[in-house]
Order: structure tokens, then C-alpha cells, then sequence
């Protein structure tokens, strides 16, 4: 979706079609969740501080988000992905790859499934959408920013390597800035000039990465579309309106993101055996620190304990926080294709014969 | 104050009460032994504000007096020192200690006896009084099953439970669960309460064969003594899980094998397991089990299969070979009986036939298979 969250609001409130909008806190903490493309044109960008965007976008009006409804367009946009192909494997509420080699309806080419699907987005929510249409995830995800608002791009087979090469690096994605910006130094601007690096060294210079990196500028990429992508992590953050320094008052912010990552797991009935305590500093510093134990985290007076203890044992490195965040990681669903130890259930002892995972007591 | 002793006298004593020490003392004299000359006799204490361990020695004096003495420094001297008399002579100014070998004089900095935390003292009559050997081995055959988890403390350590002339052992983890019963014991109290698994461990260590063992406790702390040491530990305060209604009684399917044939097949199909749930299937038919385990990461699996006795409906079940192992681990009869109900339900190990004087049951609950 072209501006998603930002797009939306215009939508909703004609007064705001044509202007800049930012969607996203205005107070001097806040930060841009999405820019509308007017705002674009001055540089604003999303993730970035709003005060910035402010500066740099005199008339920028900000505009309070509302999940709910971006939620619920999601939906819809899924809804009709679905009705096409169930190889659909979501990356945000607004973005996601179709497997559409063998759709379950429509014309048989994916350029005009594109078209089709863009077309009905635009007729069932008013908003506007662009694809990218190749022969693999990479190159399908660089494609669809090419013609970003309202457009589309295809990579056919014979193109893509010609295509890499002239590609700036930037624009490769899963290359992110601070590696962008050591290849620079290393004289690499595009596709070509990564390509010219052998794979050993790729290794050598950027980790493992640097073996996705050889493979994807010769478009080389076999990861299938995943419609079940397993969660990894359920988290909540927020960033407060003043740094924070008080002890009690983090305590106070963490037990309501315990709370709030809590909800999430209780509704998706999913558990983990890590909590990550994430922090930012005033000077945007990040520190995690995480506590594993040997079952699942299943109740929410545990997570806020744990939360209490990794607060108590950092508190030295954290002595001021714009930002904390919760998360808990290493979740049961993803450790089930392994079988899963059952437990002692002291609570429920009488409990039929009924398979039955026990909770806690 | 002045006093000589045997080194390796001393040194033997030392190591026993040094093991209530902790890693990371929140007060340095917690590092210290508590040294209380009084009428030729040494007494050393040391302790973790949780656990402490006393005991005694009898010495050559002078004066009766008391020292905090660095335990890590004297305990790696006495070590390097060949059996011999040694003479500790204190400055009671300022708390400096000179230790006399034949080969020498060695100078450490004490700390004043006065400031070290006191240690609690039986207040009671309520007592127990057991066997060392048996009592180690009651300590031996549970402890591995309780938990670590410190989210759930009371599991963390070994319940008691006395009976008047019964003392009941139980750890649990959730995962499995030991219960041993010893059946005679001499107490009159029918009381119950949760020993951390440190004391035990220290405990398991130095209790003496022969001895008896006279266990007191109060509300909050147990007191292990035997010979001329003395075991004091803070009593786990919570509520131990109501462990007897989760004992299945009714499981309808029996399996009787050769314990040790058991354990080596599970220990070699364990290496083909997946690593984190060490899942290995066992599969019950009449007169046949097959052990089999595999690890999809990797493309490993193994498979054996056992002869047994069998009476029950064909049964296919995942257990945690690690779990079972261990279990296997402390029965002593050449025959197992596990007692099954469904693959989800939980399975009761059992000896084939009973030791003298103690019932052991031990439950595991299963890893529930994929797909």
C-alpha cells in the first residue's frame, strides 16, 4: 500500500487530502509512523522524530494513528489476496508476497493478477497500491518501490541481471545503511560493483550476510512464499513524552507493557521462554537484555517479575530511558514441529483422559 | 589467643564446612570461617545466610577467644601443607592471624568474630532421628528431580514429609516426579517442609555412614546434626504442590524390562534425538518395545528394539530419554515395571522389586508427539 497509515487518514478526512500529513505523536517525542507522499516531497520520512519532520515540512499537519482501521483494511486487502492464491506470507499490515503460479482464479500471468488485484484495492478501499512482479521474493520486493505511488514494475527473467547492475546499492533490499554505507567506502555504489566481489570475500566482510548478498545481485534466490510465517517474538515498546529516570516510574511504564504484550499472548494462545527488556537512552543508545528460563512465561505476574528483575540487574546501564519495550521470544509455537513436554498439572490433577497442555500453578 | 592443631585434621574439617560458602558473598566476612576457641575446643562455622555448617575439633589452647579467618587463603595452605601440628596464634587488636608450620610462618589479615552474622539454633523438640547412609541415599535418589526454576521455588527443593515413624522424600520439576518413602525412622511429630536443594547437596557430602543423623526443624529453618557437625538451613517457605492427586493409580498398561538393557538403549538412541526435547518414541506391542529417536534438523535416527513383558493395548508414547535415564539411574533392582495410560497421561516407573526399609515411585510425563 502507497503511504498506508498516512493514505488512510486522507481517506477518511477529506480536509487532509493534498496536504502534508504525518501520522504519528506531534509532541516534541514523538515519532512519523507514516508520511503522506506531499510530506514526502519535503524529506519527511517515516520513523523519523517528528520534531525533525516538523522542521523540515513547515505546514505539516500530524495526525493521531488509529491501529484499528489500518487493522481492518489489512484484513481486507488479505481478503482479496486470498481469493487469488493461499500462498500469501504477510510482511506488515500493508505488504505482502503472492505465490501466483498456479492462482486459484483469473488470468494465469502475474503481471495481470498484479493489475487485477491493484484495481479491486483501489475499488473496495479507495486507496492505491504498487507491485513488483518477478520471479522471486528479492527481486519482487526491489520491484514493487520502482514505481511507487499508484504503479507497478516486472522483472522478467531475461532483465534481472541487467537490472541488478544498475541498481544503487541503496536500493537492494536487506542491504541496510550501515552496510550500505561500508560498501561505499569500499567503492561499491550498485549492483555491479557488488557483483565483482567474490563470495569468500562477501564472507569475510559482512558475515553470512555477505553470502545472501553474492547470491541475490546474480538473482539468486530460492526462499519459497511462506504463508505461515511463524511469529518469533510478541513485544510491545513505547517512547515517553520526557526521558525517565525515576526507578519506580519504569517499573510502572514496564508492568503496563507487560500487560500489553500479555493480552497478545493470552489471545493468541502463544507463550515464550524469553523476555527481552529493550531500552533507549537520550542519546538513542539500545541495550537488550533477555532472561530465558526452561518453561514458558504463562503468567502475566511472571513477566512483570522478570521485567522488575532485568530493570533491577541493568538499572546501571539504563539510568536514563526515552524508550522501553517488552518482548517475549522463543515461543512455544515455534517449537512444536519437535513435540512438546507436558507437564505436571497440580492444579487440574483430575483432569480426564483428553490431551491437555496444563498451564500453570 | 593461641592454639595448635593437626593440619590435615583441620583441613578435613574445613572442607566440609566450607561448602556452605557462597560464590558471590553479599558481605565479605561471609568468605570467612568463624573460628570460637573455648575449653580446647575449635569450633568453625561458615555460612551463606541461607545454609551455615559447624562443627568441631579439639585443639591445644591458651585462651578461648574468637577469629573470622579468610576460608580461601587458609584452605589452599593447609592443602600444600604435608600432615604436621600447626600453631595459629591471633592478635586480638587488630585481628591478625600467624599460622606456624614446620617449614615456616604465613600472615593473614582476620576479621573481629564479633561481626560475624549469627546462626540460628535449634528452639525445638521437634526431631527426627535417620540413618546417614539411608538419609544420603534419600537425598541421592530425589534431589535430581527438583526444579531450577526459580519462578516456582517450592519446587526448587525436596519436600519432607514426616510421619511419625515415616519420612517422605519428594522433588519435582513438573516434568517428573520422585517420591521415596522410608519407613523407619524414629520421630513423633507428623509435620512437613522444603529443603533447598543447596543444603542437601552439602549434606549428601559429608553425612556419615554409621551415624544417625538427628534432623530438628522449626517454622523456619532445619537442623541437620551428626557427630560434632551441624547442618542449618532456612526452610524453602512456600506451598508444596499437592503431589500425591497428580499419581495416576489406575494406569492399565504394564511394561517389565531388564533395567540396565533399558538405560544402555536409551542412552545410545538418546545421540540420534532431537537436542531439545531428547525425544525418543517407544513403541509397545506384546513382548516387543522399539526405542526409536530422530532429529529432522539433521537427518539422524536410530532405532533397537528390547524384549520385555507386555500386558496392555499397543502403545506408541514419547518420553524425554534424558528424564528417563536419570530415573533409571537411581533404581538399584535388575527389573523396571512403567505403568502407561495414554500418550498423553503420565507414566509411572517403578522397581520390580523394593529395597528393604524404602518404596520409590517415579512419575514422567511425556513428550507429546508431533502430527
Amino acid at each position: 500500500m502507497d503511504a498506508f497509515y498516512a493514505s488512510v487518514e486522507q481517506r477518511d478526512h477529506p480536509e487532509l487530502r493534498g496536504k502534508p500529513v504525518a501520522v504519528g505523536g506531534s509532541s516534541l517525542r514523538g515519532v512519523v509512523a507514516s508520511a503522506s507522499y506531499e510530506a514526502r516531497q519535503f524529506g519527511v520520512k517515516s520513523a523519523m522524530p517528528s520534531v525533525t519532520a516538523a522542521r523540515l515540512c513547515p505546514g505539516l499537519i500530524f495526525v493521531k494513528s488509529r491501529f484499528e482501521v489500518y487493522r481492518e483494511v489489512s484484513q481486507q486487502i488479505r481478503g482479496i489476496f486470498h481469493t487469488y492464491t493461499d500462498l500469501v506470507e504477510p510482511l506488515s499490515l500493508d505488504e505482502a508476497y503472492l505465490d501466483v503460479t498456479q492462482p486459484k482464479r483469473g488470468p494465469k500471468s502475474a503481471t495481470l493478477i498484479a493489475a487485477a488485484i491493484r484495481q479491486q484495492i483501489r475499488q473496495e478501499t479507495g486507496l492505491t497500491a504498487s507491485a513488483g512482479i518477478s520471479f522471486n521474493k528479492f527481486l519482487a520486493k526491489v520491484a514493487s518501490d520502482i514505481n511507487k505511488p499508484d504503479g507497478m514494475k516486472v522483472i522478467p527473467p531475461e532483465e534481472a541481471l541487467a537490472f541488478l547492475e544498475q541498481l544503487p546499492i541503496k536500493a537492494f533490499h536487506g542491504i541496510g545503511k550501515v552496510t550500505a554505507e561500508k560498501m561505499r567506502r569500499m567503492g561499491i555504489f550498485n549492483g555491479e560493483g557488488l557483483k565483482r566481489l567474490s563470495e569468500i570475500e562477501l564472507v569475510r566482510r559482512f558475515g553470512k550476510a555477505g553470502r545472501h548478498y553474492y547470491r541475490i545481485v546474480r538473482a539468486l534466490d530460492d526462499r519459497p512464499v511462506n504463508p505461515n510465517r511463524i511469529r518469533k517474538s510478541i513485544g510491545a515498546e513505547r517512547t515517553y513524552r520526557e526521558d525517565i529516570e525515576d526507578p519506580a516510574e519504569m517499573k510502572e511504564k514496564l508492568a503496563y507493557l507487560a500487560g500489553v504484550i500479555f493480552k497478545y499472548m493470552q489471545k493468541s494462545d502463544n507463550y515464550g521462554r524469553t523476555l527481552t527488556l529493550k531500552a533507549k537512552m537520550p542519546d538513542f543508545q539500545i541495550i537488550t537484555r533477555s532472561k530465558t528460563f526452561a518453561r514458558e512465561l504463562k503468567r502475566l505476574e511472571e513477566i512483570t517479575a522478570v521485567a522488575y528483575e532485568l530493570l533491577e540487574e541493568h538499572r546501571e546501564e539504563m539510568p536514563r530511558v526515552r524508550l522501553l519495550g517488552l518482548s517475549v521470544s522463543n515461543l512455544q509455537r515455534e517449537q512444536q514441529a519437535e513435540g512438546i513436554q507436558l507437564e505436571i498439572d497440580f492444579e487440574h490433577p483430575n483432569l480426564g483422559n483428553e490431551p491437555h497442555e496444563p498451564d500453570h500453578f | 589467643m593461641k592454639f595448635s592443631v593437626s593440619s590435615s585434621e583441620l583441613l578435613k574439617r574445613l572442607q566440609i564446612v566450607g561448602g556452605a560458602i557462597g560464590s558471590n558473598p553479599v558481605l565479605p566476612i561471609l568468605e570467612d570461617f568463624l573460628f570460637t576457641i573455648s575449653n580446647n575446643r575449635l569450633r568453625i562455622a561458615a555460612t551463606d545466610l541461607e545454609t551455615s555448617i559447624t562443627t568441631e575439633i579439639e585443639v591445644m589452647s591458651d585462651t578461648d577467644g574468637v577469629v573470622a579467618v579468610p576460608a580461601k587463603i587458609l584452605l589452599e595452605t593447609l592443602k600444600a601443607l604435608p600432615q604436621q601440628p600447626i600453631t595459629f596464634t591471633v592478635n586480638e587488636e587488630n585481628f591478625g592471624i600467624e599460622i606456624t608450620s614446620a617449614y615456616g610462618k604465613y600472615k593473614l589479615a582476620g576479621e573481629d568474630g564479633q561481626d560475624f552474622p549469627n546462626i540460628p539454633q535449634p528452639d525445638t523438640v521437634d526431631t527426627l532421628k535417620i540413618n546417614g547412609a539411608a538419609l544420603t541415599h534419600g537425598i541421592t535418589k530425589t534431589i535430581f528431580a527438583a526444579s531450577n526454576d526459580e519462578l516456582r521455588p517450592a519446587m526448587t527443593g525436596v519436600y519432607f514429609q514426616v510421619d511419625f515413624n515415616k519420612l517422605v522424600l519428594v522433588a519435582t520439576d513438573a516434568h517428573k516426579l520422585v517420591k521415596y518413602t522410608f519407613n523407619e525412622v524414629g520421630s513423633e511429630v507428623s509435620t512437613s517442609f522444603i529443603v533447598p536443594k543447596k543444603a542437601l547437596n552439602l549434606l549428601k557430602g559429608s553425612l556419615p555412614e554409621k551415624d544417625e543423623v538427628t534432623v530438628s526443624f522449626n517454622a523456619a529453618n532445619a537442623f541437620f546434626s551428626f557427630g560434632d557437625t551441624e547442618l542449618v538451613c532456612r526452610l524453602i517457605d512456600a506451598r508444596y504442590p499437592d503431589y500425591n492427586a497428580v499419581i495416576p493409580v489406575d494406569n492399565p498398561n504394564t511394561l517389565t524390562l531388564a533395567r540396565s538393557d533399558f538405560q544402555n538403549s536409551l542412552k545410545r538412541i538418546a545421540i540420534y534425538a532431537n537436542k531439545t526435547t531428547n525425544q525418543v518414541i517407544l513403541n509397545i506391542n506384546d513382548g516387543s518395545l522399539t526405542i526409536s529417536a530422530q532429529d529432522l534438523d539433521f537427518s539422524n535416527e536410530a532405532t533397537e528394539q528390547l524384549a520385555c513383558t507386555y500386558e496392555g493395548d499397543p502403545l506408541t508414547i514419547g518420553f524425554n530419554a534424558k528424564f528417563l535415564v536419570e530415573m533409571l539411574n537411581v533404581l538399584e533392582s535388575d527389573e523396571v515395571k512403567i505403568e502407561l495410560s495414554t500418550p498423553t497421561r503420565a507414566g509411572i516407573l517403578l522397581p520390580a522389586e523394593e529395597m528393604e526399609g524404602e518404596e520409590i515411585l517415579m512419575l514422567v510425563m511425556p513428550v507429546m508427539l508431533s502430527n
